[in-house]
């Protein structure tokens, strides 16, 4: 396996960065058909650098994406923020323990990213709106992140065969 | 996708389907369809009253005891202490969008899940 340098790795992870934030800026632009559902494209980046580098590098990416594209919203500590804080905490979690078990494929991980982004996201309204009323929206967001999940999953699936990249991970 | 992924949607459209249906069945169940008299005292509910059953019901307001009279699926206050008397004099109230209030003593009586009045009038000003 051939190892790159600190900084080429850098590099790449930035860039990676840069990406799915630019993805999480432009999502809510997209027409979808559903109202309050998202395809979670930012998501997709997260599986990518799980396959590439590893469980700590997709969490960094995760989290300064949200970091960063609230801040560049200048929605940072809003509503929103929470949102996106609450649903990939929870989201990255399930990942990681998946990634772990190690039984299933990308679109899995991604199926049960976006079902557990729903769940994080149902808990940080129930927070900021302290009513547990939240959770009726629950079944609608579970049930959604099967397509979008899938989608995101097999995008992955597909930008991971195409990459010509170094195997990035170290094992 | 593998044989996991698939056992992953299947389990998650099927909860997603039994949440659904048990909070559909939560809410039918906690919104119950029977006619009740809510009466608050300082917007805080003193007496829930069942429309069915005619009977007097005392409770306190600011500026004493006000009795409230259910008959015939209908509502009204019958004695209270105010300056003007003005729900006393408002009479039997049977429609979900005309409360009683008594304002002097800070007590409403509005009628839930009953139906609504038919002109669309909910108050009279006199």
């Amino acid at each position: 396996m051939k190892k790159i340098s600190q900084t080429k790795r850098l590099t790449y992870l930035t860039m990676l960065l840069a990406m799915s934030i630019l993805l999480h800026m432009i999502e809510p632009a997209l027409p979808i058909a559903v109202p309050g559902i998202k395809l979670g494209l930012a998501n997709i980046l997260g599986i990518i650098v799980l396959y590439l580098f590893g469980i700590k590098e997709m969490l960094v990416i995760n989290f300064m994406r949200v970091l960063l594209a609230s801040l560049l919203r200048g929605t940072l500590f809003g509503t929103a923020f929470w949102l996106s804080m609450g649903g990939v905490t929870l989201s990255s979690l399930m990942v990681i323990i998946l990634f772990r078990i190690n039984l299933f494929s990308k679109i899995g991980l991604s199926v049960a990213s976006a079902a557990f982004h729903g769940v994080g996201q149902i808990i940080a309204l129930i927070f900021i709106n302290q009513t547990v009323m939240m959770v009726y929206w629950l079944p609608i967001l579970w049930f959604s992140s099967v397509p979008t999940g899938y989608l995101t999953g097999s995008l992955a699936d597909q930008v991971l065969k195409r990459i010509r990249l170094p195997k990035l991970m170290v094992k | 996708m593998n044989k996991y992924d698939k056992y992953l949607i299947v389990f998650i459209v099927i909860s997603s389907i039994l949440m659904y249906s048990s909070m559909e069945w939560f809410v039918r169940a906690s919104t119950s369809s029977q006619t009740v008299a809510v009466v608050t005292f300082h917007d805080k509910v003193v007496l829930r009253i069942d429309m069915k059953v005619n009977k007097n019901y005392t409770v306190k307001g600011a500026l004493g005891d006000v009795i409230i009279e259910v008959s015939n699926g209908k509502v009204r206050v019958e004695k209270e202490t105010s300056p003007y008397h003005l729900c006393s004099i408002q009479g039997w109230v049977q429609y979900a969008n005309v409360p009683i209030v008594c304002l002097p003593n800070y007590i409403v009586v509005m009628i839930k899940n009953g139906t609504v009045n038919p002109d669309g009038t909910d108050v009279n000003t006199k």
